[in-house]
């Protein structure tokens, strides 16, 4: 066992032979990368001049008047993109490029990380496959769009449920094929090992920012930190430079769909049994077979049967808490959010928001909470308006 | 003695190749995947690798993973596929490989899993998902069972300088994976194939097997001289699926390839 690839019992790297290799060169590659100055320095230089960090750290004041705390937004939707995911693309391309691969490859679910990726392609000059799946396309024909116009090629995946989790199945699998030359951007903390460390790392960048923004502005650490989790990418780049401050309470908001009881969820944690998928050991969503159950979720970013290795290790060691919000509550607060603030959430940053609230009544005036608005809802306007219709319809 | 050793060793002696066919669990029902298996051993076949479906075969390209999202429609699993090995066992001494993904595995749990091979009489695995380094925990549940199901090595055309770990403790047969990626590319073999597969049998001192992407023994040919046998999968699914999963055909292939690579 390779006890650098876990997260105490999690984690790992579940992988056929044919990719151990790979791995192996990924990780050396990628612990020399973030020793190098000169590889930092460009990856901060494209996340000022490219992406337009650092971003805000905006105290929502009309939300922290009616919630009565005091309520700041990580404003990861004002990147470039339109959320969080370009932080971490930048980072696994620039490694890329040093490794001398020439094609880069990513799944995407809703999209978002497969625009952060065409986008990066573009820019860093390298061909670009997005795997998403059949139904994902129908849903966000949108964002399949931008990828054309970025120049990358969507292959559409049929196998399976035709979601997030077969699209990174057929990435994993031409992967397997082409690894000579092709570099697998994965855009979750999710993965065999170095994946989701790399991811981490890539976006601790949301931590280190929101940390020092705060301690400018309250001259102290906040009392709560709050993330939003599908695979986790987001939420373990917000909470980075917090782990280690044991005062402040750090929560992860996974999706529970129409509801825990109603088994059409998205949260990995919340049965908590550990299974093997996507090369990792971690929390999994599955029937009585071992075979993994579809994930549910009115955002497509959260729509993910499992969750990041070191998510289940920091649930388990108790320094996370995870919780789950439903379809119809990020809805509420998402609406929230565009009437008291003028900010339009993605659904998925929504989730994060809606715990927010619920949080906030056992707070008083002087507590502080950071939340990461991970991405902005442009890209789900037809999801709400459907949502919206749909509700109003069983009025 | 292990069913698999058992016939590897007497190939040997004979200066035989070895043939072995793989079979997704319960198309179209468990009967005839028993029947099919049978039908096999008696027209020689050295080995029968059967895949146990999963919702996620990522080593799997589409010939199988259709197998295996129909065989789950079917309502296959692991318990079933136990209960058809313990029926098969009661009347044929076929040398059996459980060919799954480790979540199965671990879902089912590995102490128990192992056990059960064990008791029914499963003589191999082969987990294409759970690469050396992670093989721990299966190989001491193994061992404490009894030590009687073999866990089989796979190896890559990229493996270079991991082949003699891989192959260290190795026991039954080497599988050599012939090209990268999945199962089922239609000979498209890795283009370093027979370097990479002299390499392998170089060092290994069990025999080594070829697999994925294999048709018939013309596809072989090439590499007689090296390899000690081979596996054919996905083909051998597209054909049962064309004649509807006859026992006889299934015969038919199997002596007409063990005659093609004596």
């Amino acid at each position: 066992m390779n006890s650098k690839a876990y997260y105490g019992e999690f984690g790992g790297q579940y992988v056929s032979e044919s990719l151990m290799n790979t791995l192996s060169e990924l990780d050396k590659a990628f612990e020399e990368a973030i020793r190098d100055e000169s590889f930092i320095k460009d990856y901060e230089y494209y996340l000022k001049e490219y992406v337009g960090r650092e971003n805000p750290l905006y105290f929502a004041e009309r939300l922290s008047e009616k919630y009565g705390t005091k309520i700041y937004l990580k404003r990861e939707d004002l990147n470039h993109t339109g959320a969080h995911k370009i932080n971490n693309v930048i980072g696994q391309i620039l490694l890329a490029k040093r490794m001398g691969k020439t094609k880069v490859i990513a799944e995407t679910g809703a999209g978002q990380h497969g625009v952060a990726t065409a986008t990066g392609a573009a820019l860093f000059n390298m061909k670009c496959k997005v795997y998403m799946g059949k139904e994902d396309i129908e849903r966000q024909s949108l964002n399949v769009f931008r990828m054309k116009m970025l120049g990358a090629e969507v292959v559409e995946v049929t196998t399976g449920s035709a979601t997030l989790k077969d699209a990174t199945n057929e990435a994993i699998r031409t992967w397997a094929k082409e690894a000579e030359d092709t570099f697998y951007v994965i855009g979750s903390a999710v993965g065999p090992y170095p994946y989701p460390k790399m991811v981490k790392e890539f976006q601790r960048v949301i931590s280190k920012e929101a940390k020092r923004q705060i301690l400018e502005k309250e001259g102290r650490l906040p009392d709560a930190v709050v993330a939003c989790c599908g695979g986790g990418s987001n939420s373990i780049g917000m909470f980075a430079e917090f782990i280690d401050d044991s005062e402040v309470k750090l929560v992860g908001v996974e999706a529970a769909g129409l509801g825990i009881e109603t088994g059409k969820h998205a949260s990995a944690m919340a049965l908590g049994e550990p299974g093997v998928l996507h090369g990792m050991r971690s929390y999994l969503l599955q029937d009585n077979d071992g075979n993994v159950q579809l994930a549910h979720s009115i955002s497509a970013g959260l729509d993910y049967p499992g969750i990041g290795p070191e998510h289940a290790y920091l649930r388990d060691t108790g320094r996370v808490e995870y919780v789950s919000i439903t379809d119809r509550e990020c809805m509420d607060a998402l609406m929230e959010l565009c009437k008291l603030e003028g900010i339009i959430p993605a659904i998925e940053s929504a989730h994060a928001l809606a715990y927010v609230f619920k949080m906030a009544e056992k707070m008083t005036k002087d507590n502080i909470i950071v939340m990461c608005l991970s991405g902005r809802g442009d890209k789900d306007v037809h999801t709400v308006a459907a949502y919206l219709e749909g509700k109003d319809m069983n009025k | 003695m292990n069913r698999i050793e058992e016939r590897m060793n007497y190939l040997k002696e004979q200066g035989k190749k070895a043939f072995i066919t793989y079979i997704t669990a319960g198309l179209p029902d468990m009967d005839s995947t028993k029947k099919i298996l049978k039908a096999q051993f008696e027209a020689g076949v050295d080995a029968v690798e059967l895949g146990i479906p999963f919702s996620d075969p990522v080593a799997d390209g589409p010939v199988i993973q259709n197998a295996s999202y129909k065989a789950i429609k079917n309502g296959v699993n692991l318990v079933k596929c136990f209960k058809m090995t313990e029926e098969l066992r009661s009347e044929c001494e076929v040398p059996l490989v459980f060919m799954l993904y480790y979540n199965t595995i671990v879902h089912y749990g590995i102490d128990n899993f192992a056990k059960e091979c064990s008791r029914v009489g499963v003589d191999g695995l082969i987990v294409p998902d759970l690469p050396f380094e992670e093989q721990d925990l299966l190989r001491e549940a193994l061992k404490n069972a009894g030590d009687e199901t073999i866990l089989i090595q796979l190896v890559a055309p990229v493996s270079k300088e991991r082949i003699p770990m891989l192959l260290e403790g190795a026991r039954g047969f080497v599988y050599c994976v012939s090209s990268m990626g999945v199962t089922g590319q239609e000979a498209q073999f890795h283009k370093n194939v027979k370097e990479y597969l002299n390499s392998v049998k170089s060092v290994s001192n069990i025999p080594v097997m070829m697999g994925f992407g294999i048709r018939t023994p013309e596809d072989i040919k090439p590499f007689l001289d090296t390899i000690d046998g081979a596996i054919v999968g996905s083909h051998f699914i597209n054909l049962m699926e064309s004649c509807g999963y006859n026992e006889n055909k299934a015969a038919e292939y199997v002596r007409e390839f063990k005659a093609g690579i004596e």
